[in-house]
């Protein structure tokens, strides 16, 4: 067909309107370097943009000028804005794994804490359960102390053949820095003999339990002294507690 | 809404060949410019397609990243940029239009085709001025109705012939007739005067 022929289509073809086979022919002849078809296509094209300009005329949103503008700061910017977030995203995983440490690190030292305690108990309990089997026993003696002095500590020394002294006492201040109590056994017209170190409890009671079998016989005297906190062979002070079988 | 015909800043090919080489460079303020000199006039015909002012809104947007885009292929010596950007608009709404309603679109290589940047060279400075527009709406006007409406259809809702018939409940060769008379009145009306100053 001749560009004459077409020229009809040339706005049917610039509004894509134009069906086949037609479309396929002026589309023949727009590909040819100074087809006239070219310059009345151009035309109708004119026509057509044109008619945009007949739309009702609305006001944008102000807004938009700004989504538009922000649209390409920077193309790269398109590609940026996505690292802030990662960022984030990482600094609170980072975050949380490290919480999730303290957390687990505060927890096992809770735990630690508790089965300290429980072990510290049990062995409290083990230690109660044999001053009780100890005072229990018929072959025990008790001895009272403290009865007779204006400032106590006061309280009962319990002898087991067997098992060996129990201390129980009351109004024993804990021993000053650097000091501790020591329990000596004094046999009748011998030397004391050193039977161990304690400490009382901060509200001024105290329970030692020195194992082993004693000689109730040859035995004189329980006593206690306050001694440096290492002990001593031989009693260095006066003894705070004297309880005589 | 103001019904009234668009009044646009003086079509200045000079300053749009400008813009145009911003863009094809990707200068980000280019942008501000373009929307300043064409937003106005692309919103409106996007709205007149969608009429929803969210998507209206979006569209606006597609089409400003999409000339942003496919800048490098215009050229900025010959090519309008003002249609053209027009022209990327129309088709981002009515794509739209047809995706919104089920269709299948027309044809992606259609439209793809119809807003190529080398469709829009050597161009009528005037094509969008104010002239222009007033020239085209009496020549709209002088249409009688059906002519005018398939026109209508065909531009601002991308129908084909054959949807307009099926749409309007006419024969397709009545619609045929109806559009093809439009544009030859159009083109009379319009004639060489009109866009050959």
């Amino acid at each position: 067909m001749t560009c004459d022929e077409l020229r009809d289509d040339y706005e049917l073809y610039a509004m894509g309107l134009l069906d086949e086979p037609g479309r396929a022919e002026l589309d023949a002849h727009l590909r040819r370097e100074g087809d006239p078809c070219i310059a009345g296509v151009q035309k109708a094209r004119e026509l057509v943009s044109s008619i945009a300009t007949t739309a009702p005329e609305v006001h944008a949103p102000a807004r938009l000028r700004k989504k538009v503008a922000g649209l390409v700061v920077g193309d790269e910017g398109r590609r940026w804005s996505w690292a802030p977030v990662w960022i984030a995203v990482a600094a609170g995983l980072a975050l949380v794994t490290i919480w999730l440490g303290i957390s687990r690190r505060d927890l096992e030292r809770t735990i630690a804490d508790f089965e300290r305690q429980l072990q510290q108990k049990n062995v409290e309990l083990a230690r109660l359960n044999e001053a009780v089997a100890l005072m229990n026993d018929p072959a025990a003696r008790q001895v009272v102390f403290g009865t007779d002095t204006a400032q106590p500590p006061r309280g009962r020394v319990f002898v087991n053949p067997k098992q060996g002294v129990l201390l129980l006492a009351s109004n024993l201040p804990p021993a000053a820095a650097g000091k501790i109590y020591e329990m000596w056994l004094i046999p009748k017209g011998g030397k004391p003999v050193p039977a161990g170190l304690f400490q009382s409890e901060s509200d001024g009671t105290a329970l030692y339990l020195r194992k082993g079998a004693v000689d109730i016989a040859s035995m004189g005297v329980v006593a206690v002294t306050l001694e440096p906190e290492s002990g001593s062979a031989q009693p260095t002070t006066t003894p705070i507690i004297v309880a005589a079988l | 809404m103001i019904f009234l015909p668009l009044l646009f800043a003086v079509y200045i090919p000079e300053e749009d060949r400008s813009l145009a080489e911003r863009l094809k460079r990707h200068e980000p303020a280019v942008m501000t410019e373009l929307y300043d000199r064409y937003g106005k006039l692309a919103y409106s015909l996007i709205y007149r397609i969608v009429r929803d002012v969210g998507a209206a809104e979006d569209l606006v947007q597609e089409t400003f990243l999409r000339v942003w885009n496919r800048a490098q292929g215009f050229d900025a010596e010959r090519g309008a940029l003002g249609p053209w950007l027009l022209a990327v608009a129309r088709n981002r709404a009515i794509d739209y239009l047809r995706s919104a309603s089920g269709k299948m679109s027309r044809g992606a290589l259609e439209l793809e085709a119809a807003e190529h940047p080398s469709a829009f060279a050597n161009f009528e400075a005037d094509v969008l001025s104010q002239d222009q527009s007033r020239r085209v709406r009496s020549a709209l006007g002088r249409l009688n109705e059906n002519q005018r409406h398939v026109i209508e259809l065909a531009y601002f809702e991308g129908l084909s012939q054959s949807e307009m018939a099926e749409r309007l409940g006419q024969p397709l060769g009545t619609v045929k007739t109806w559009v093809r008379t439009a544009l030859k009145n159009l083109r009379a009306d319009l004639g060489e005067k009109a866009l050959s100053v």
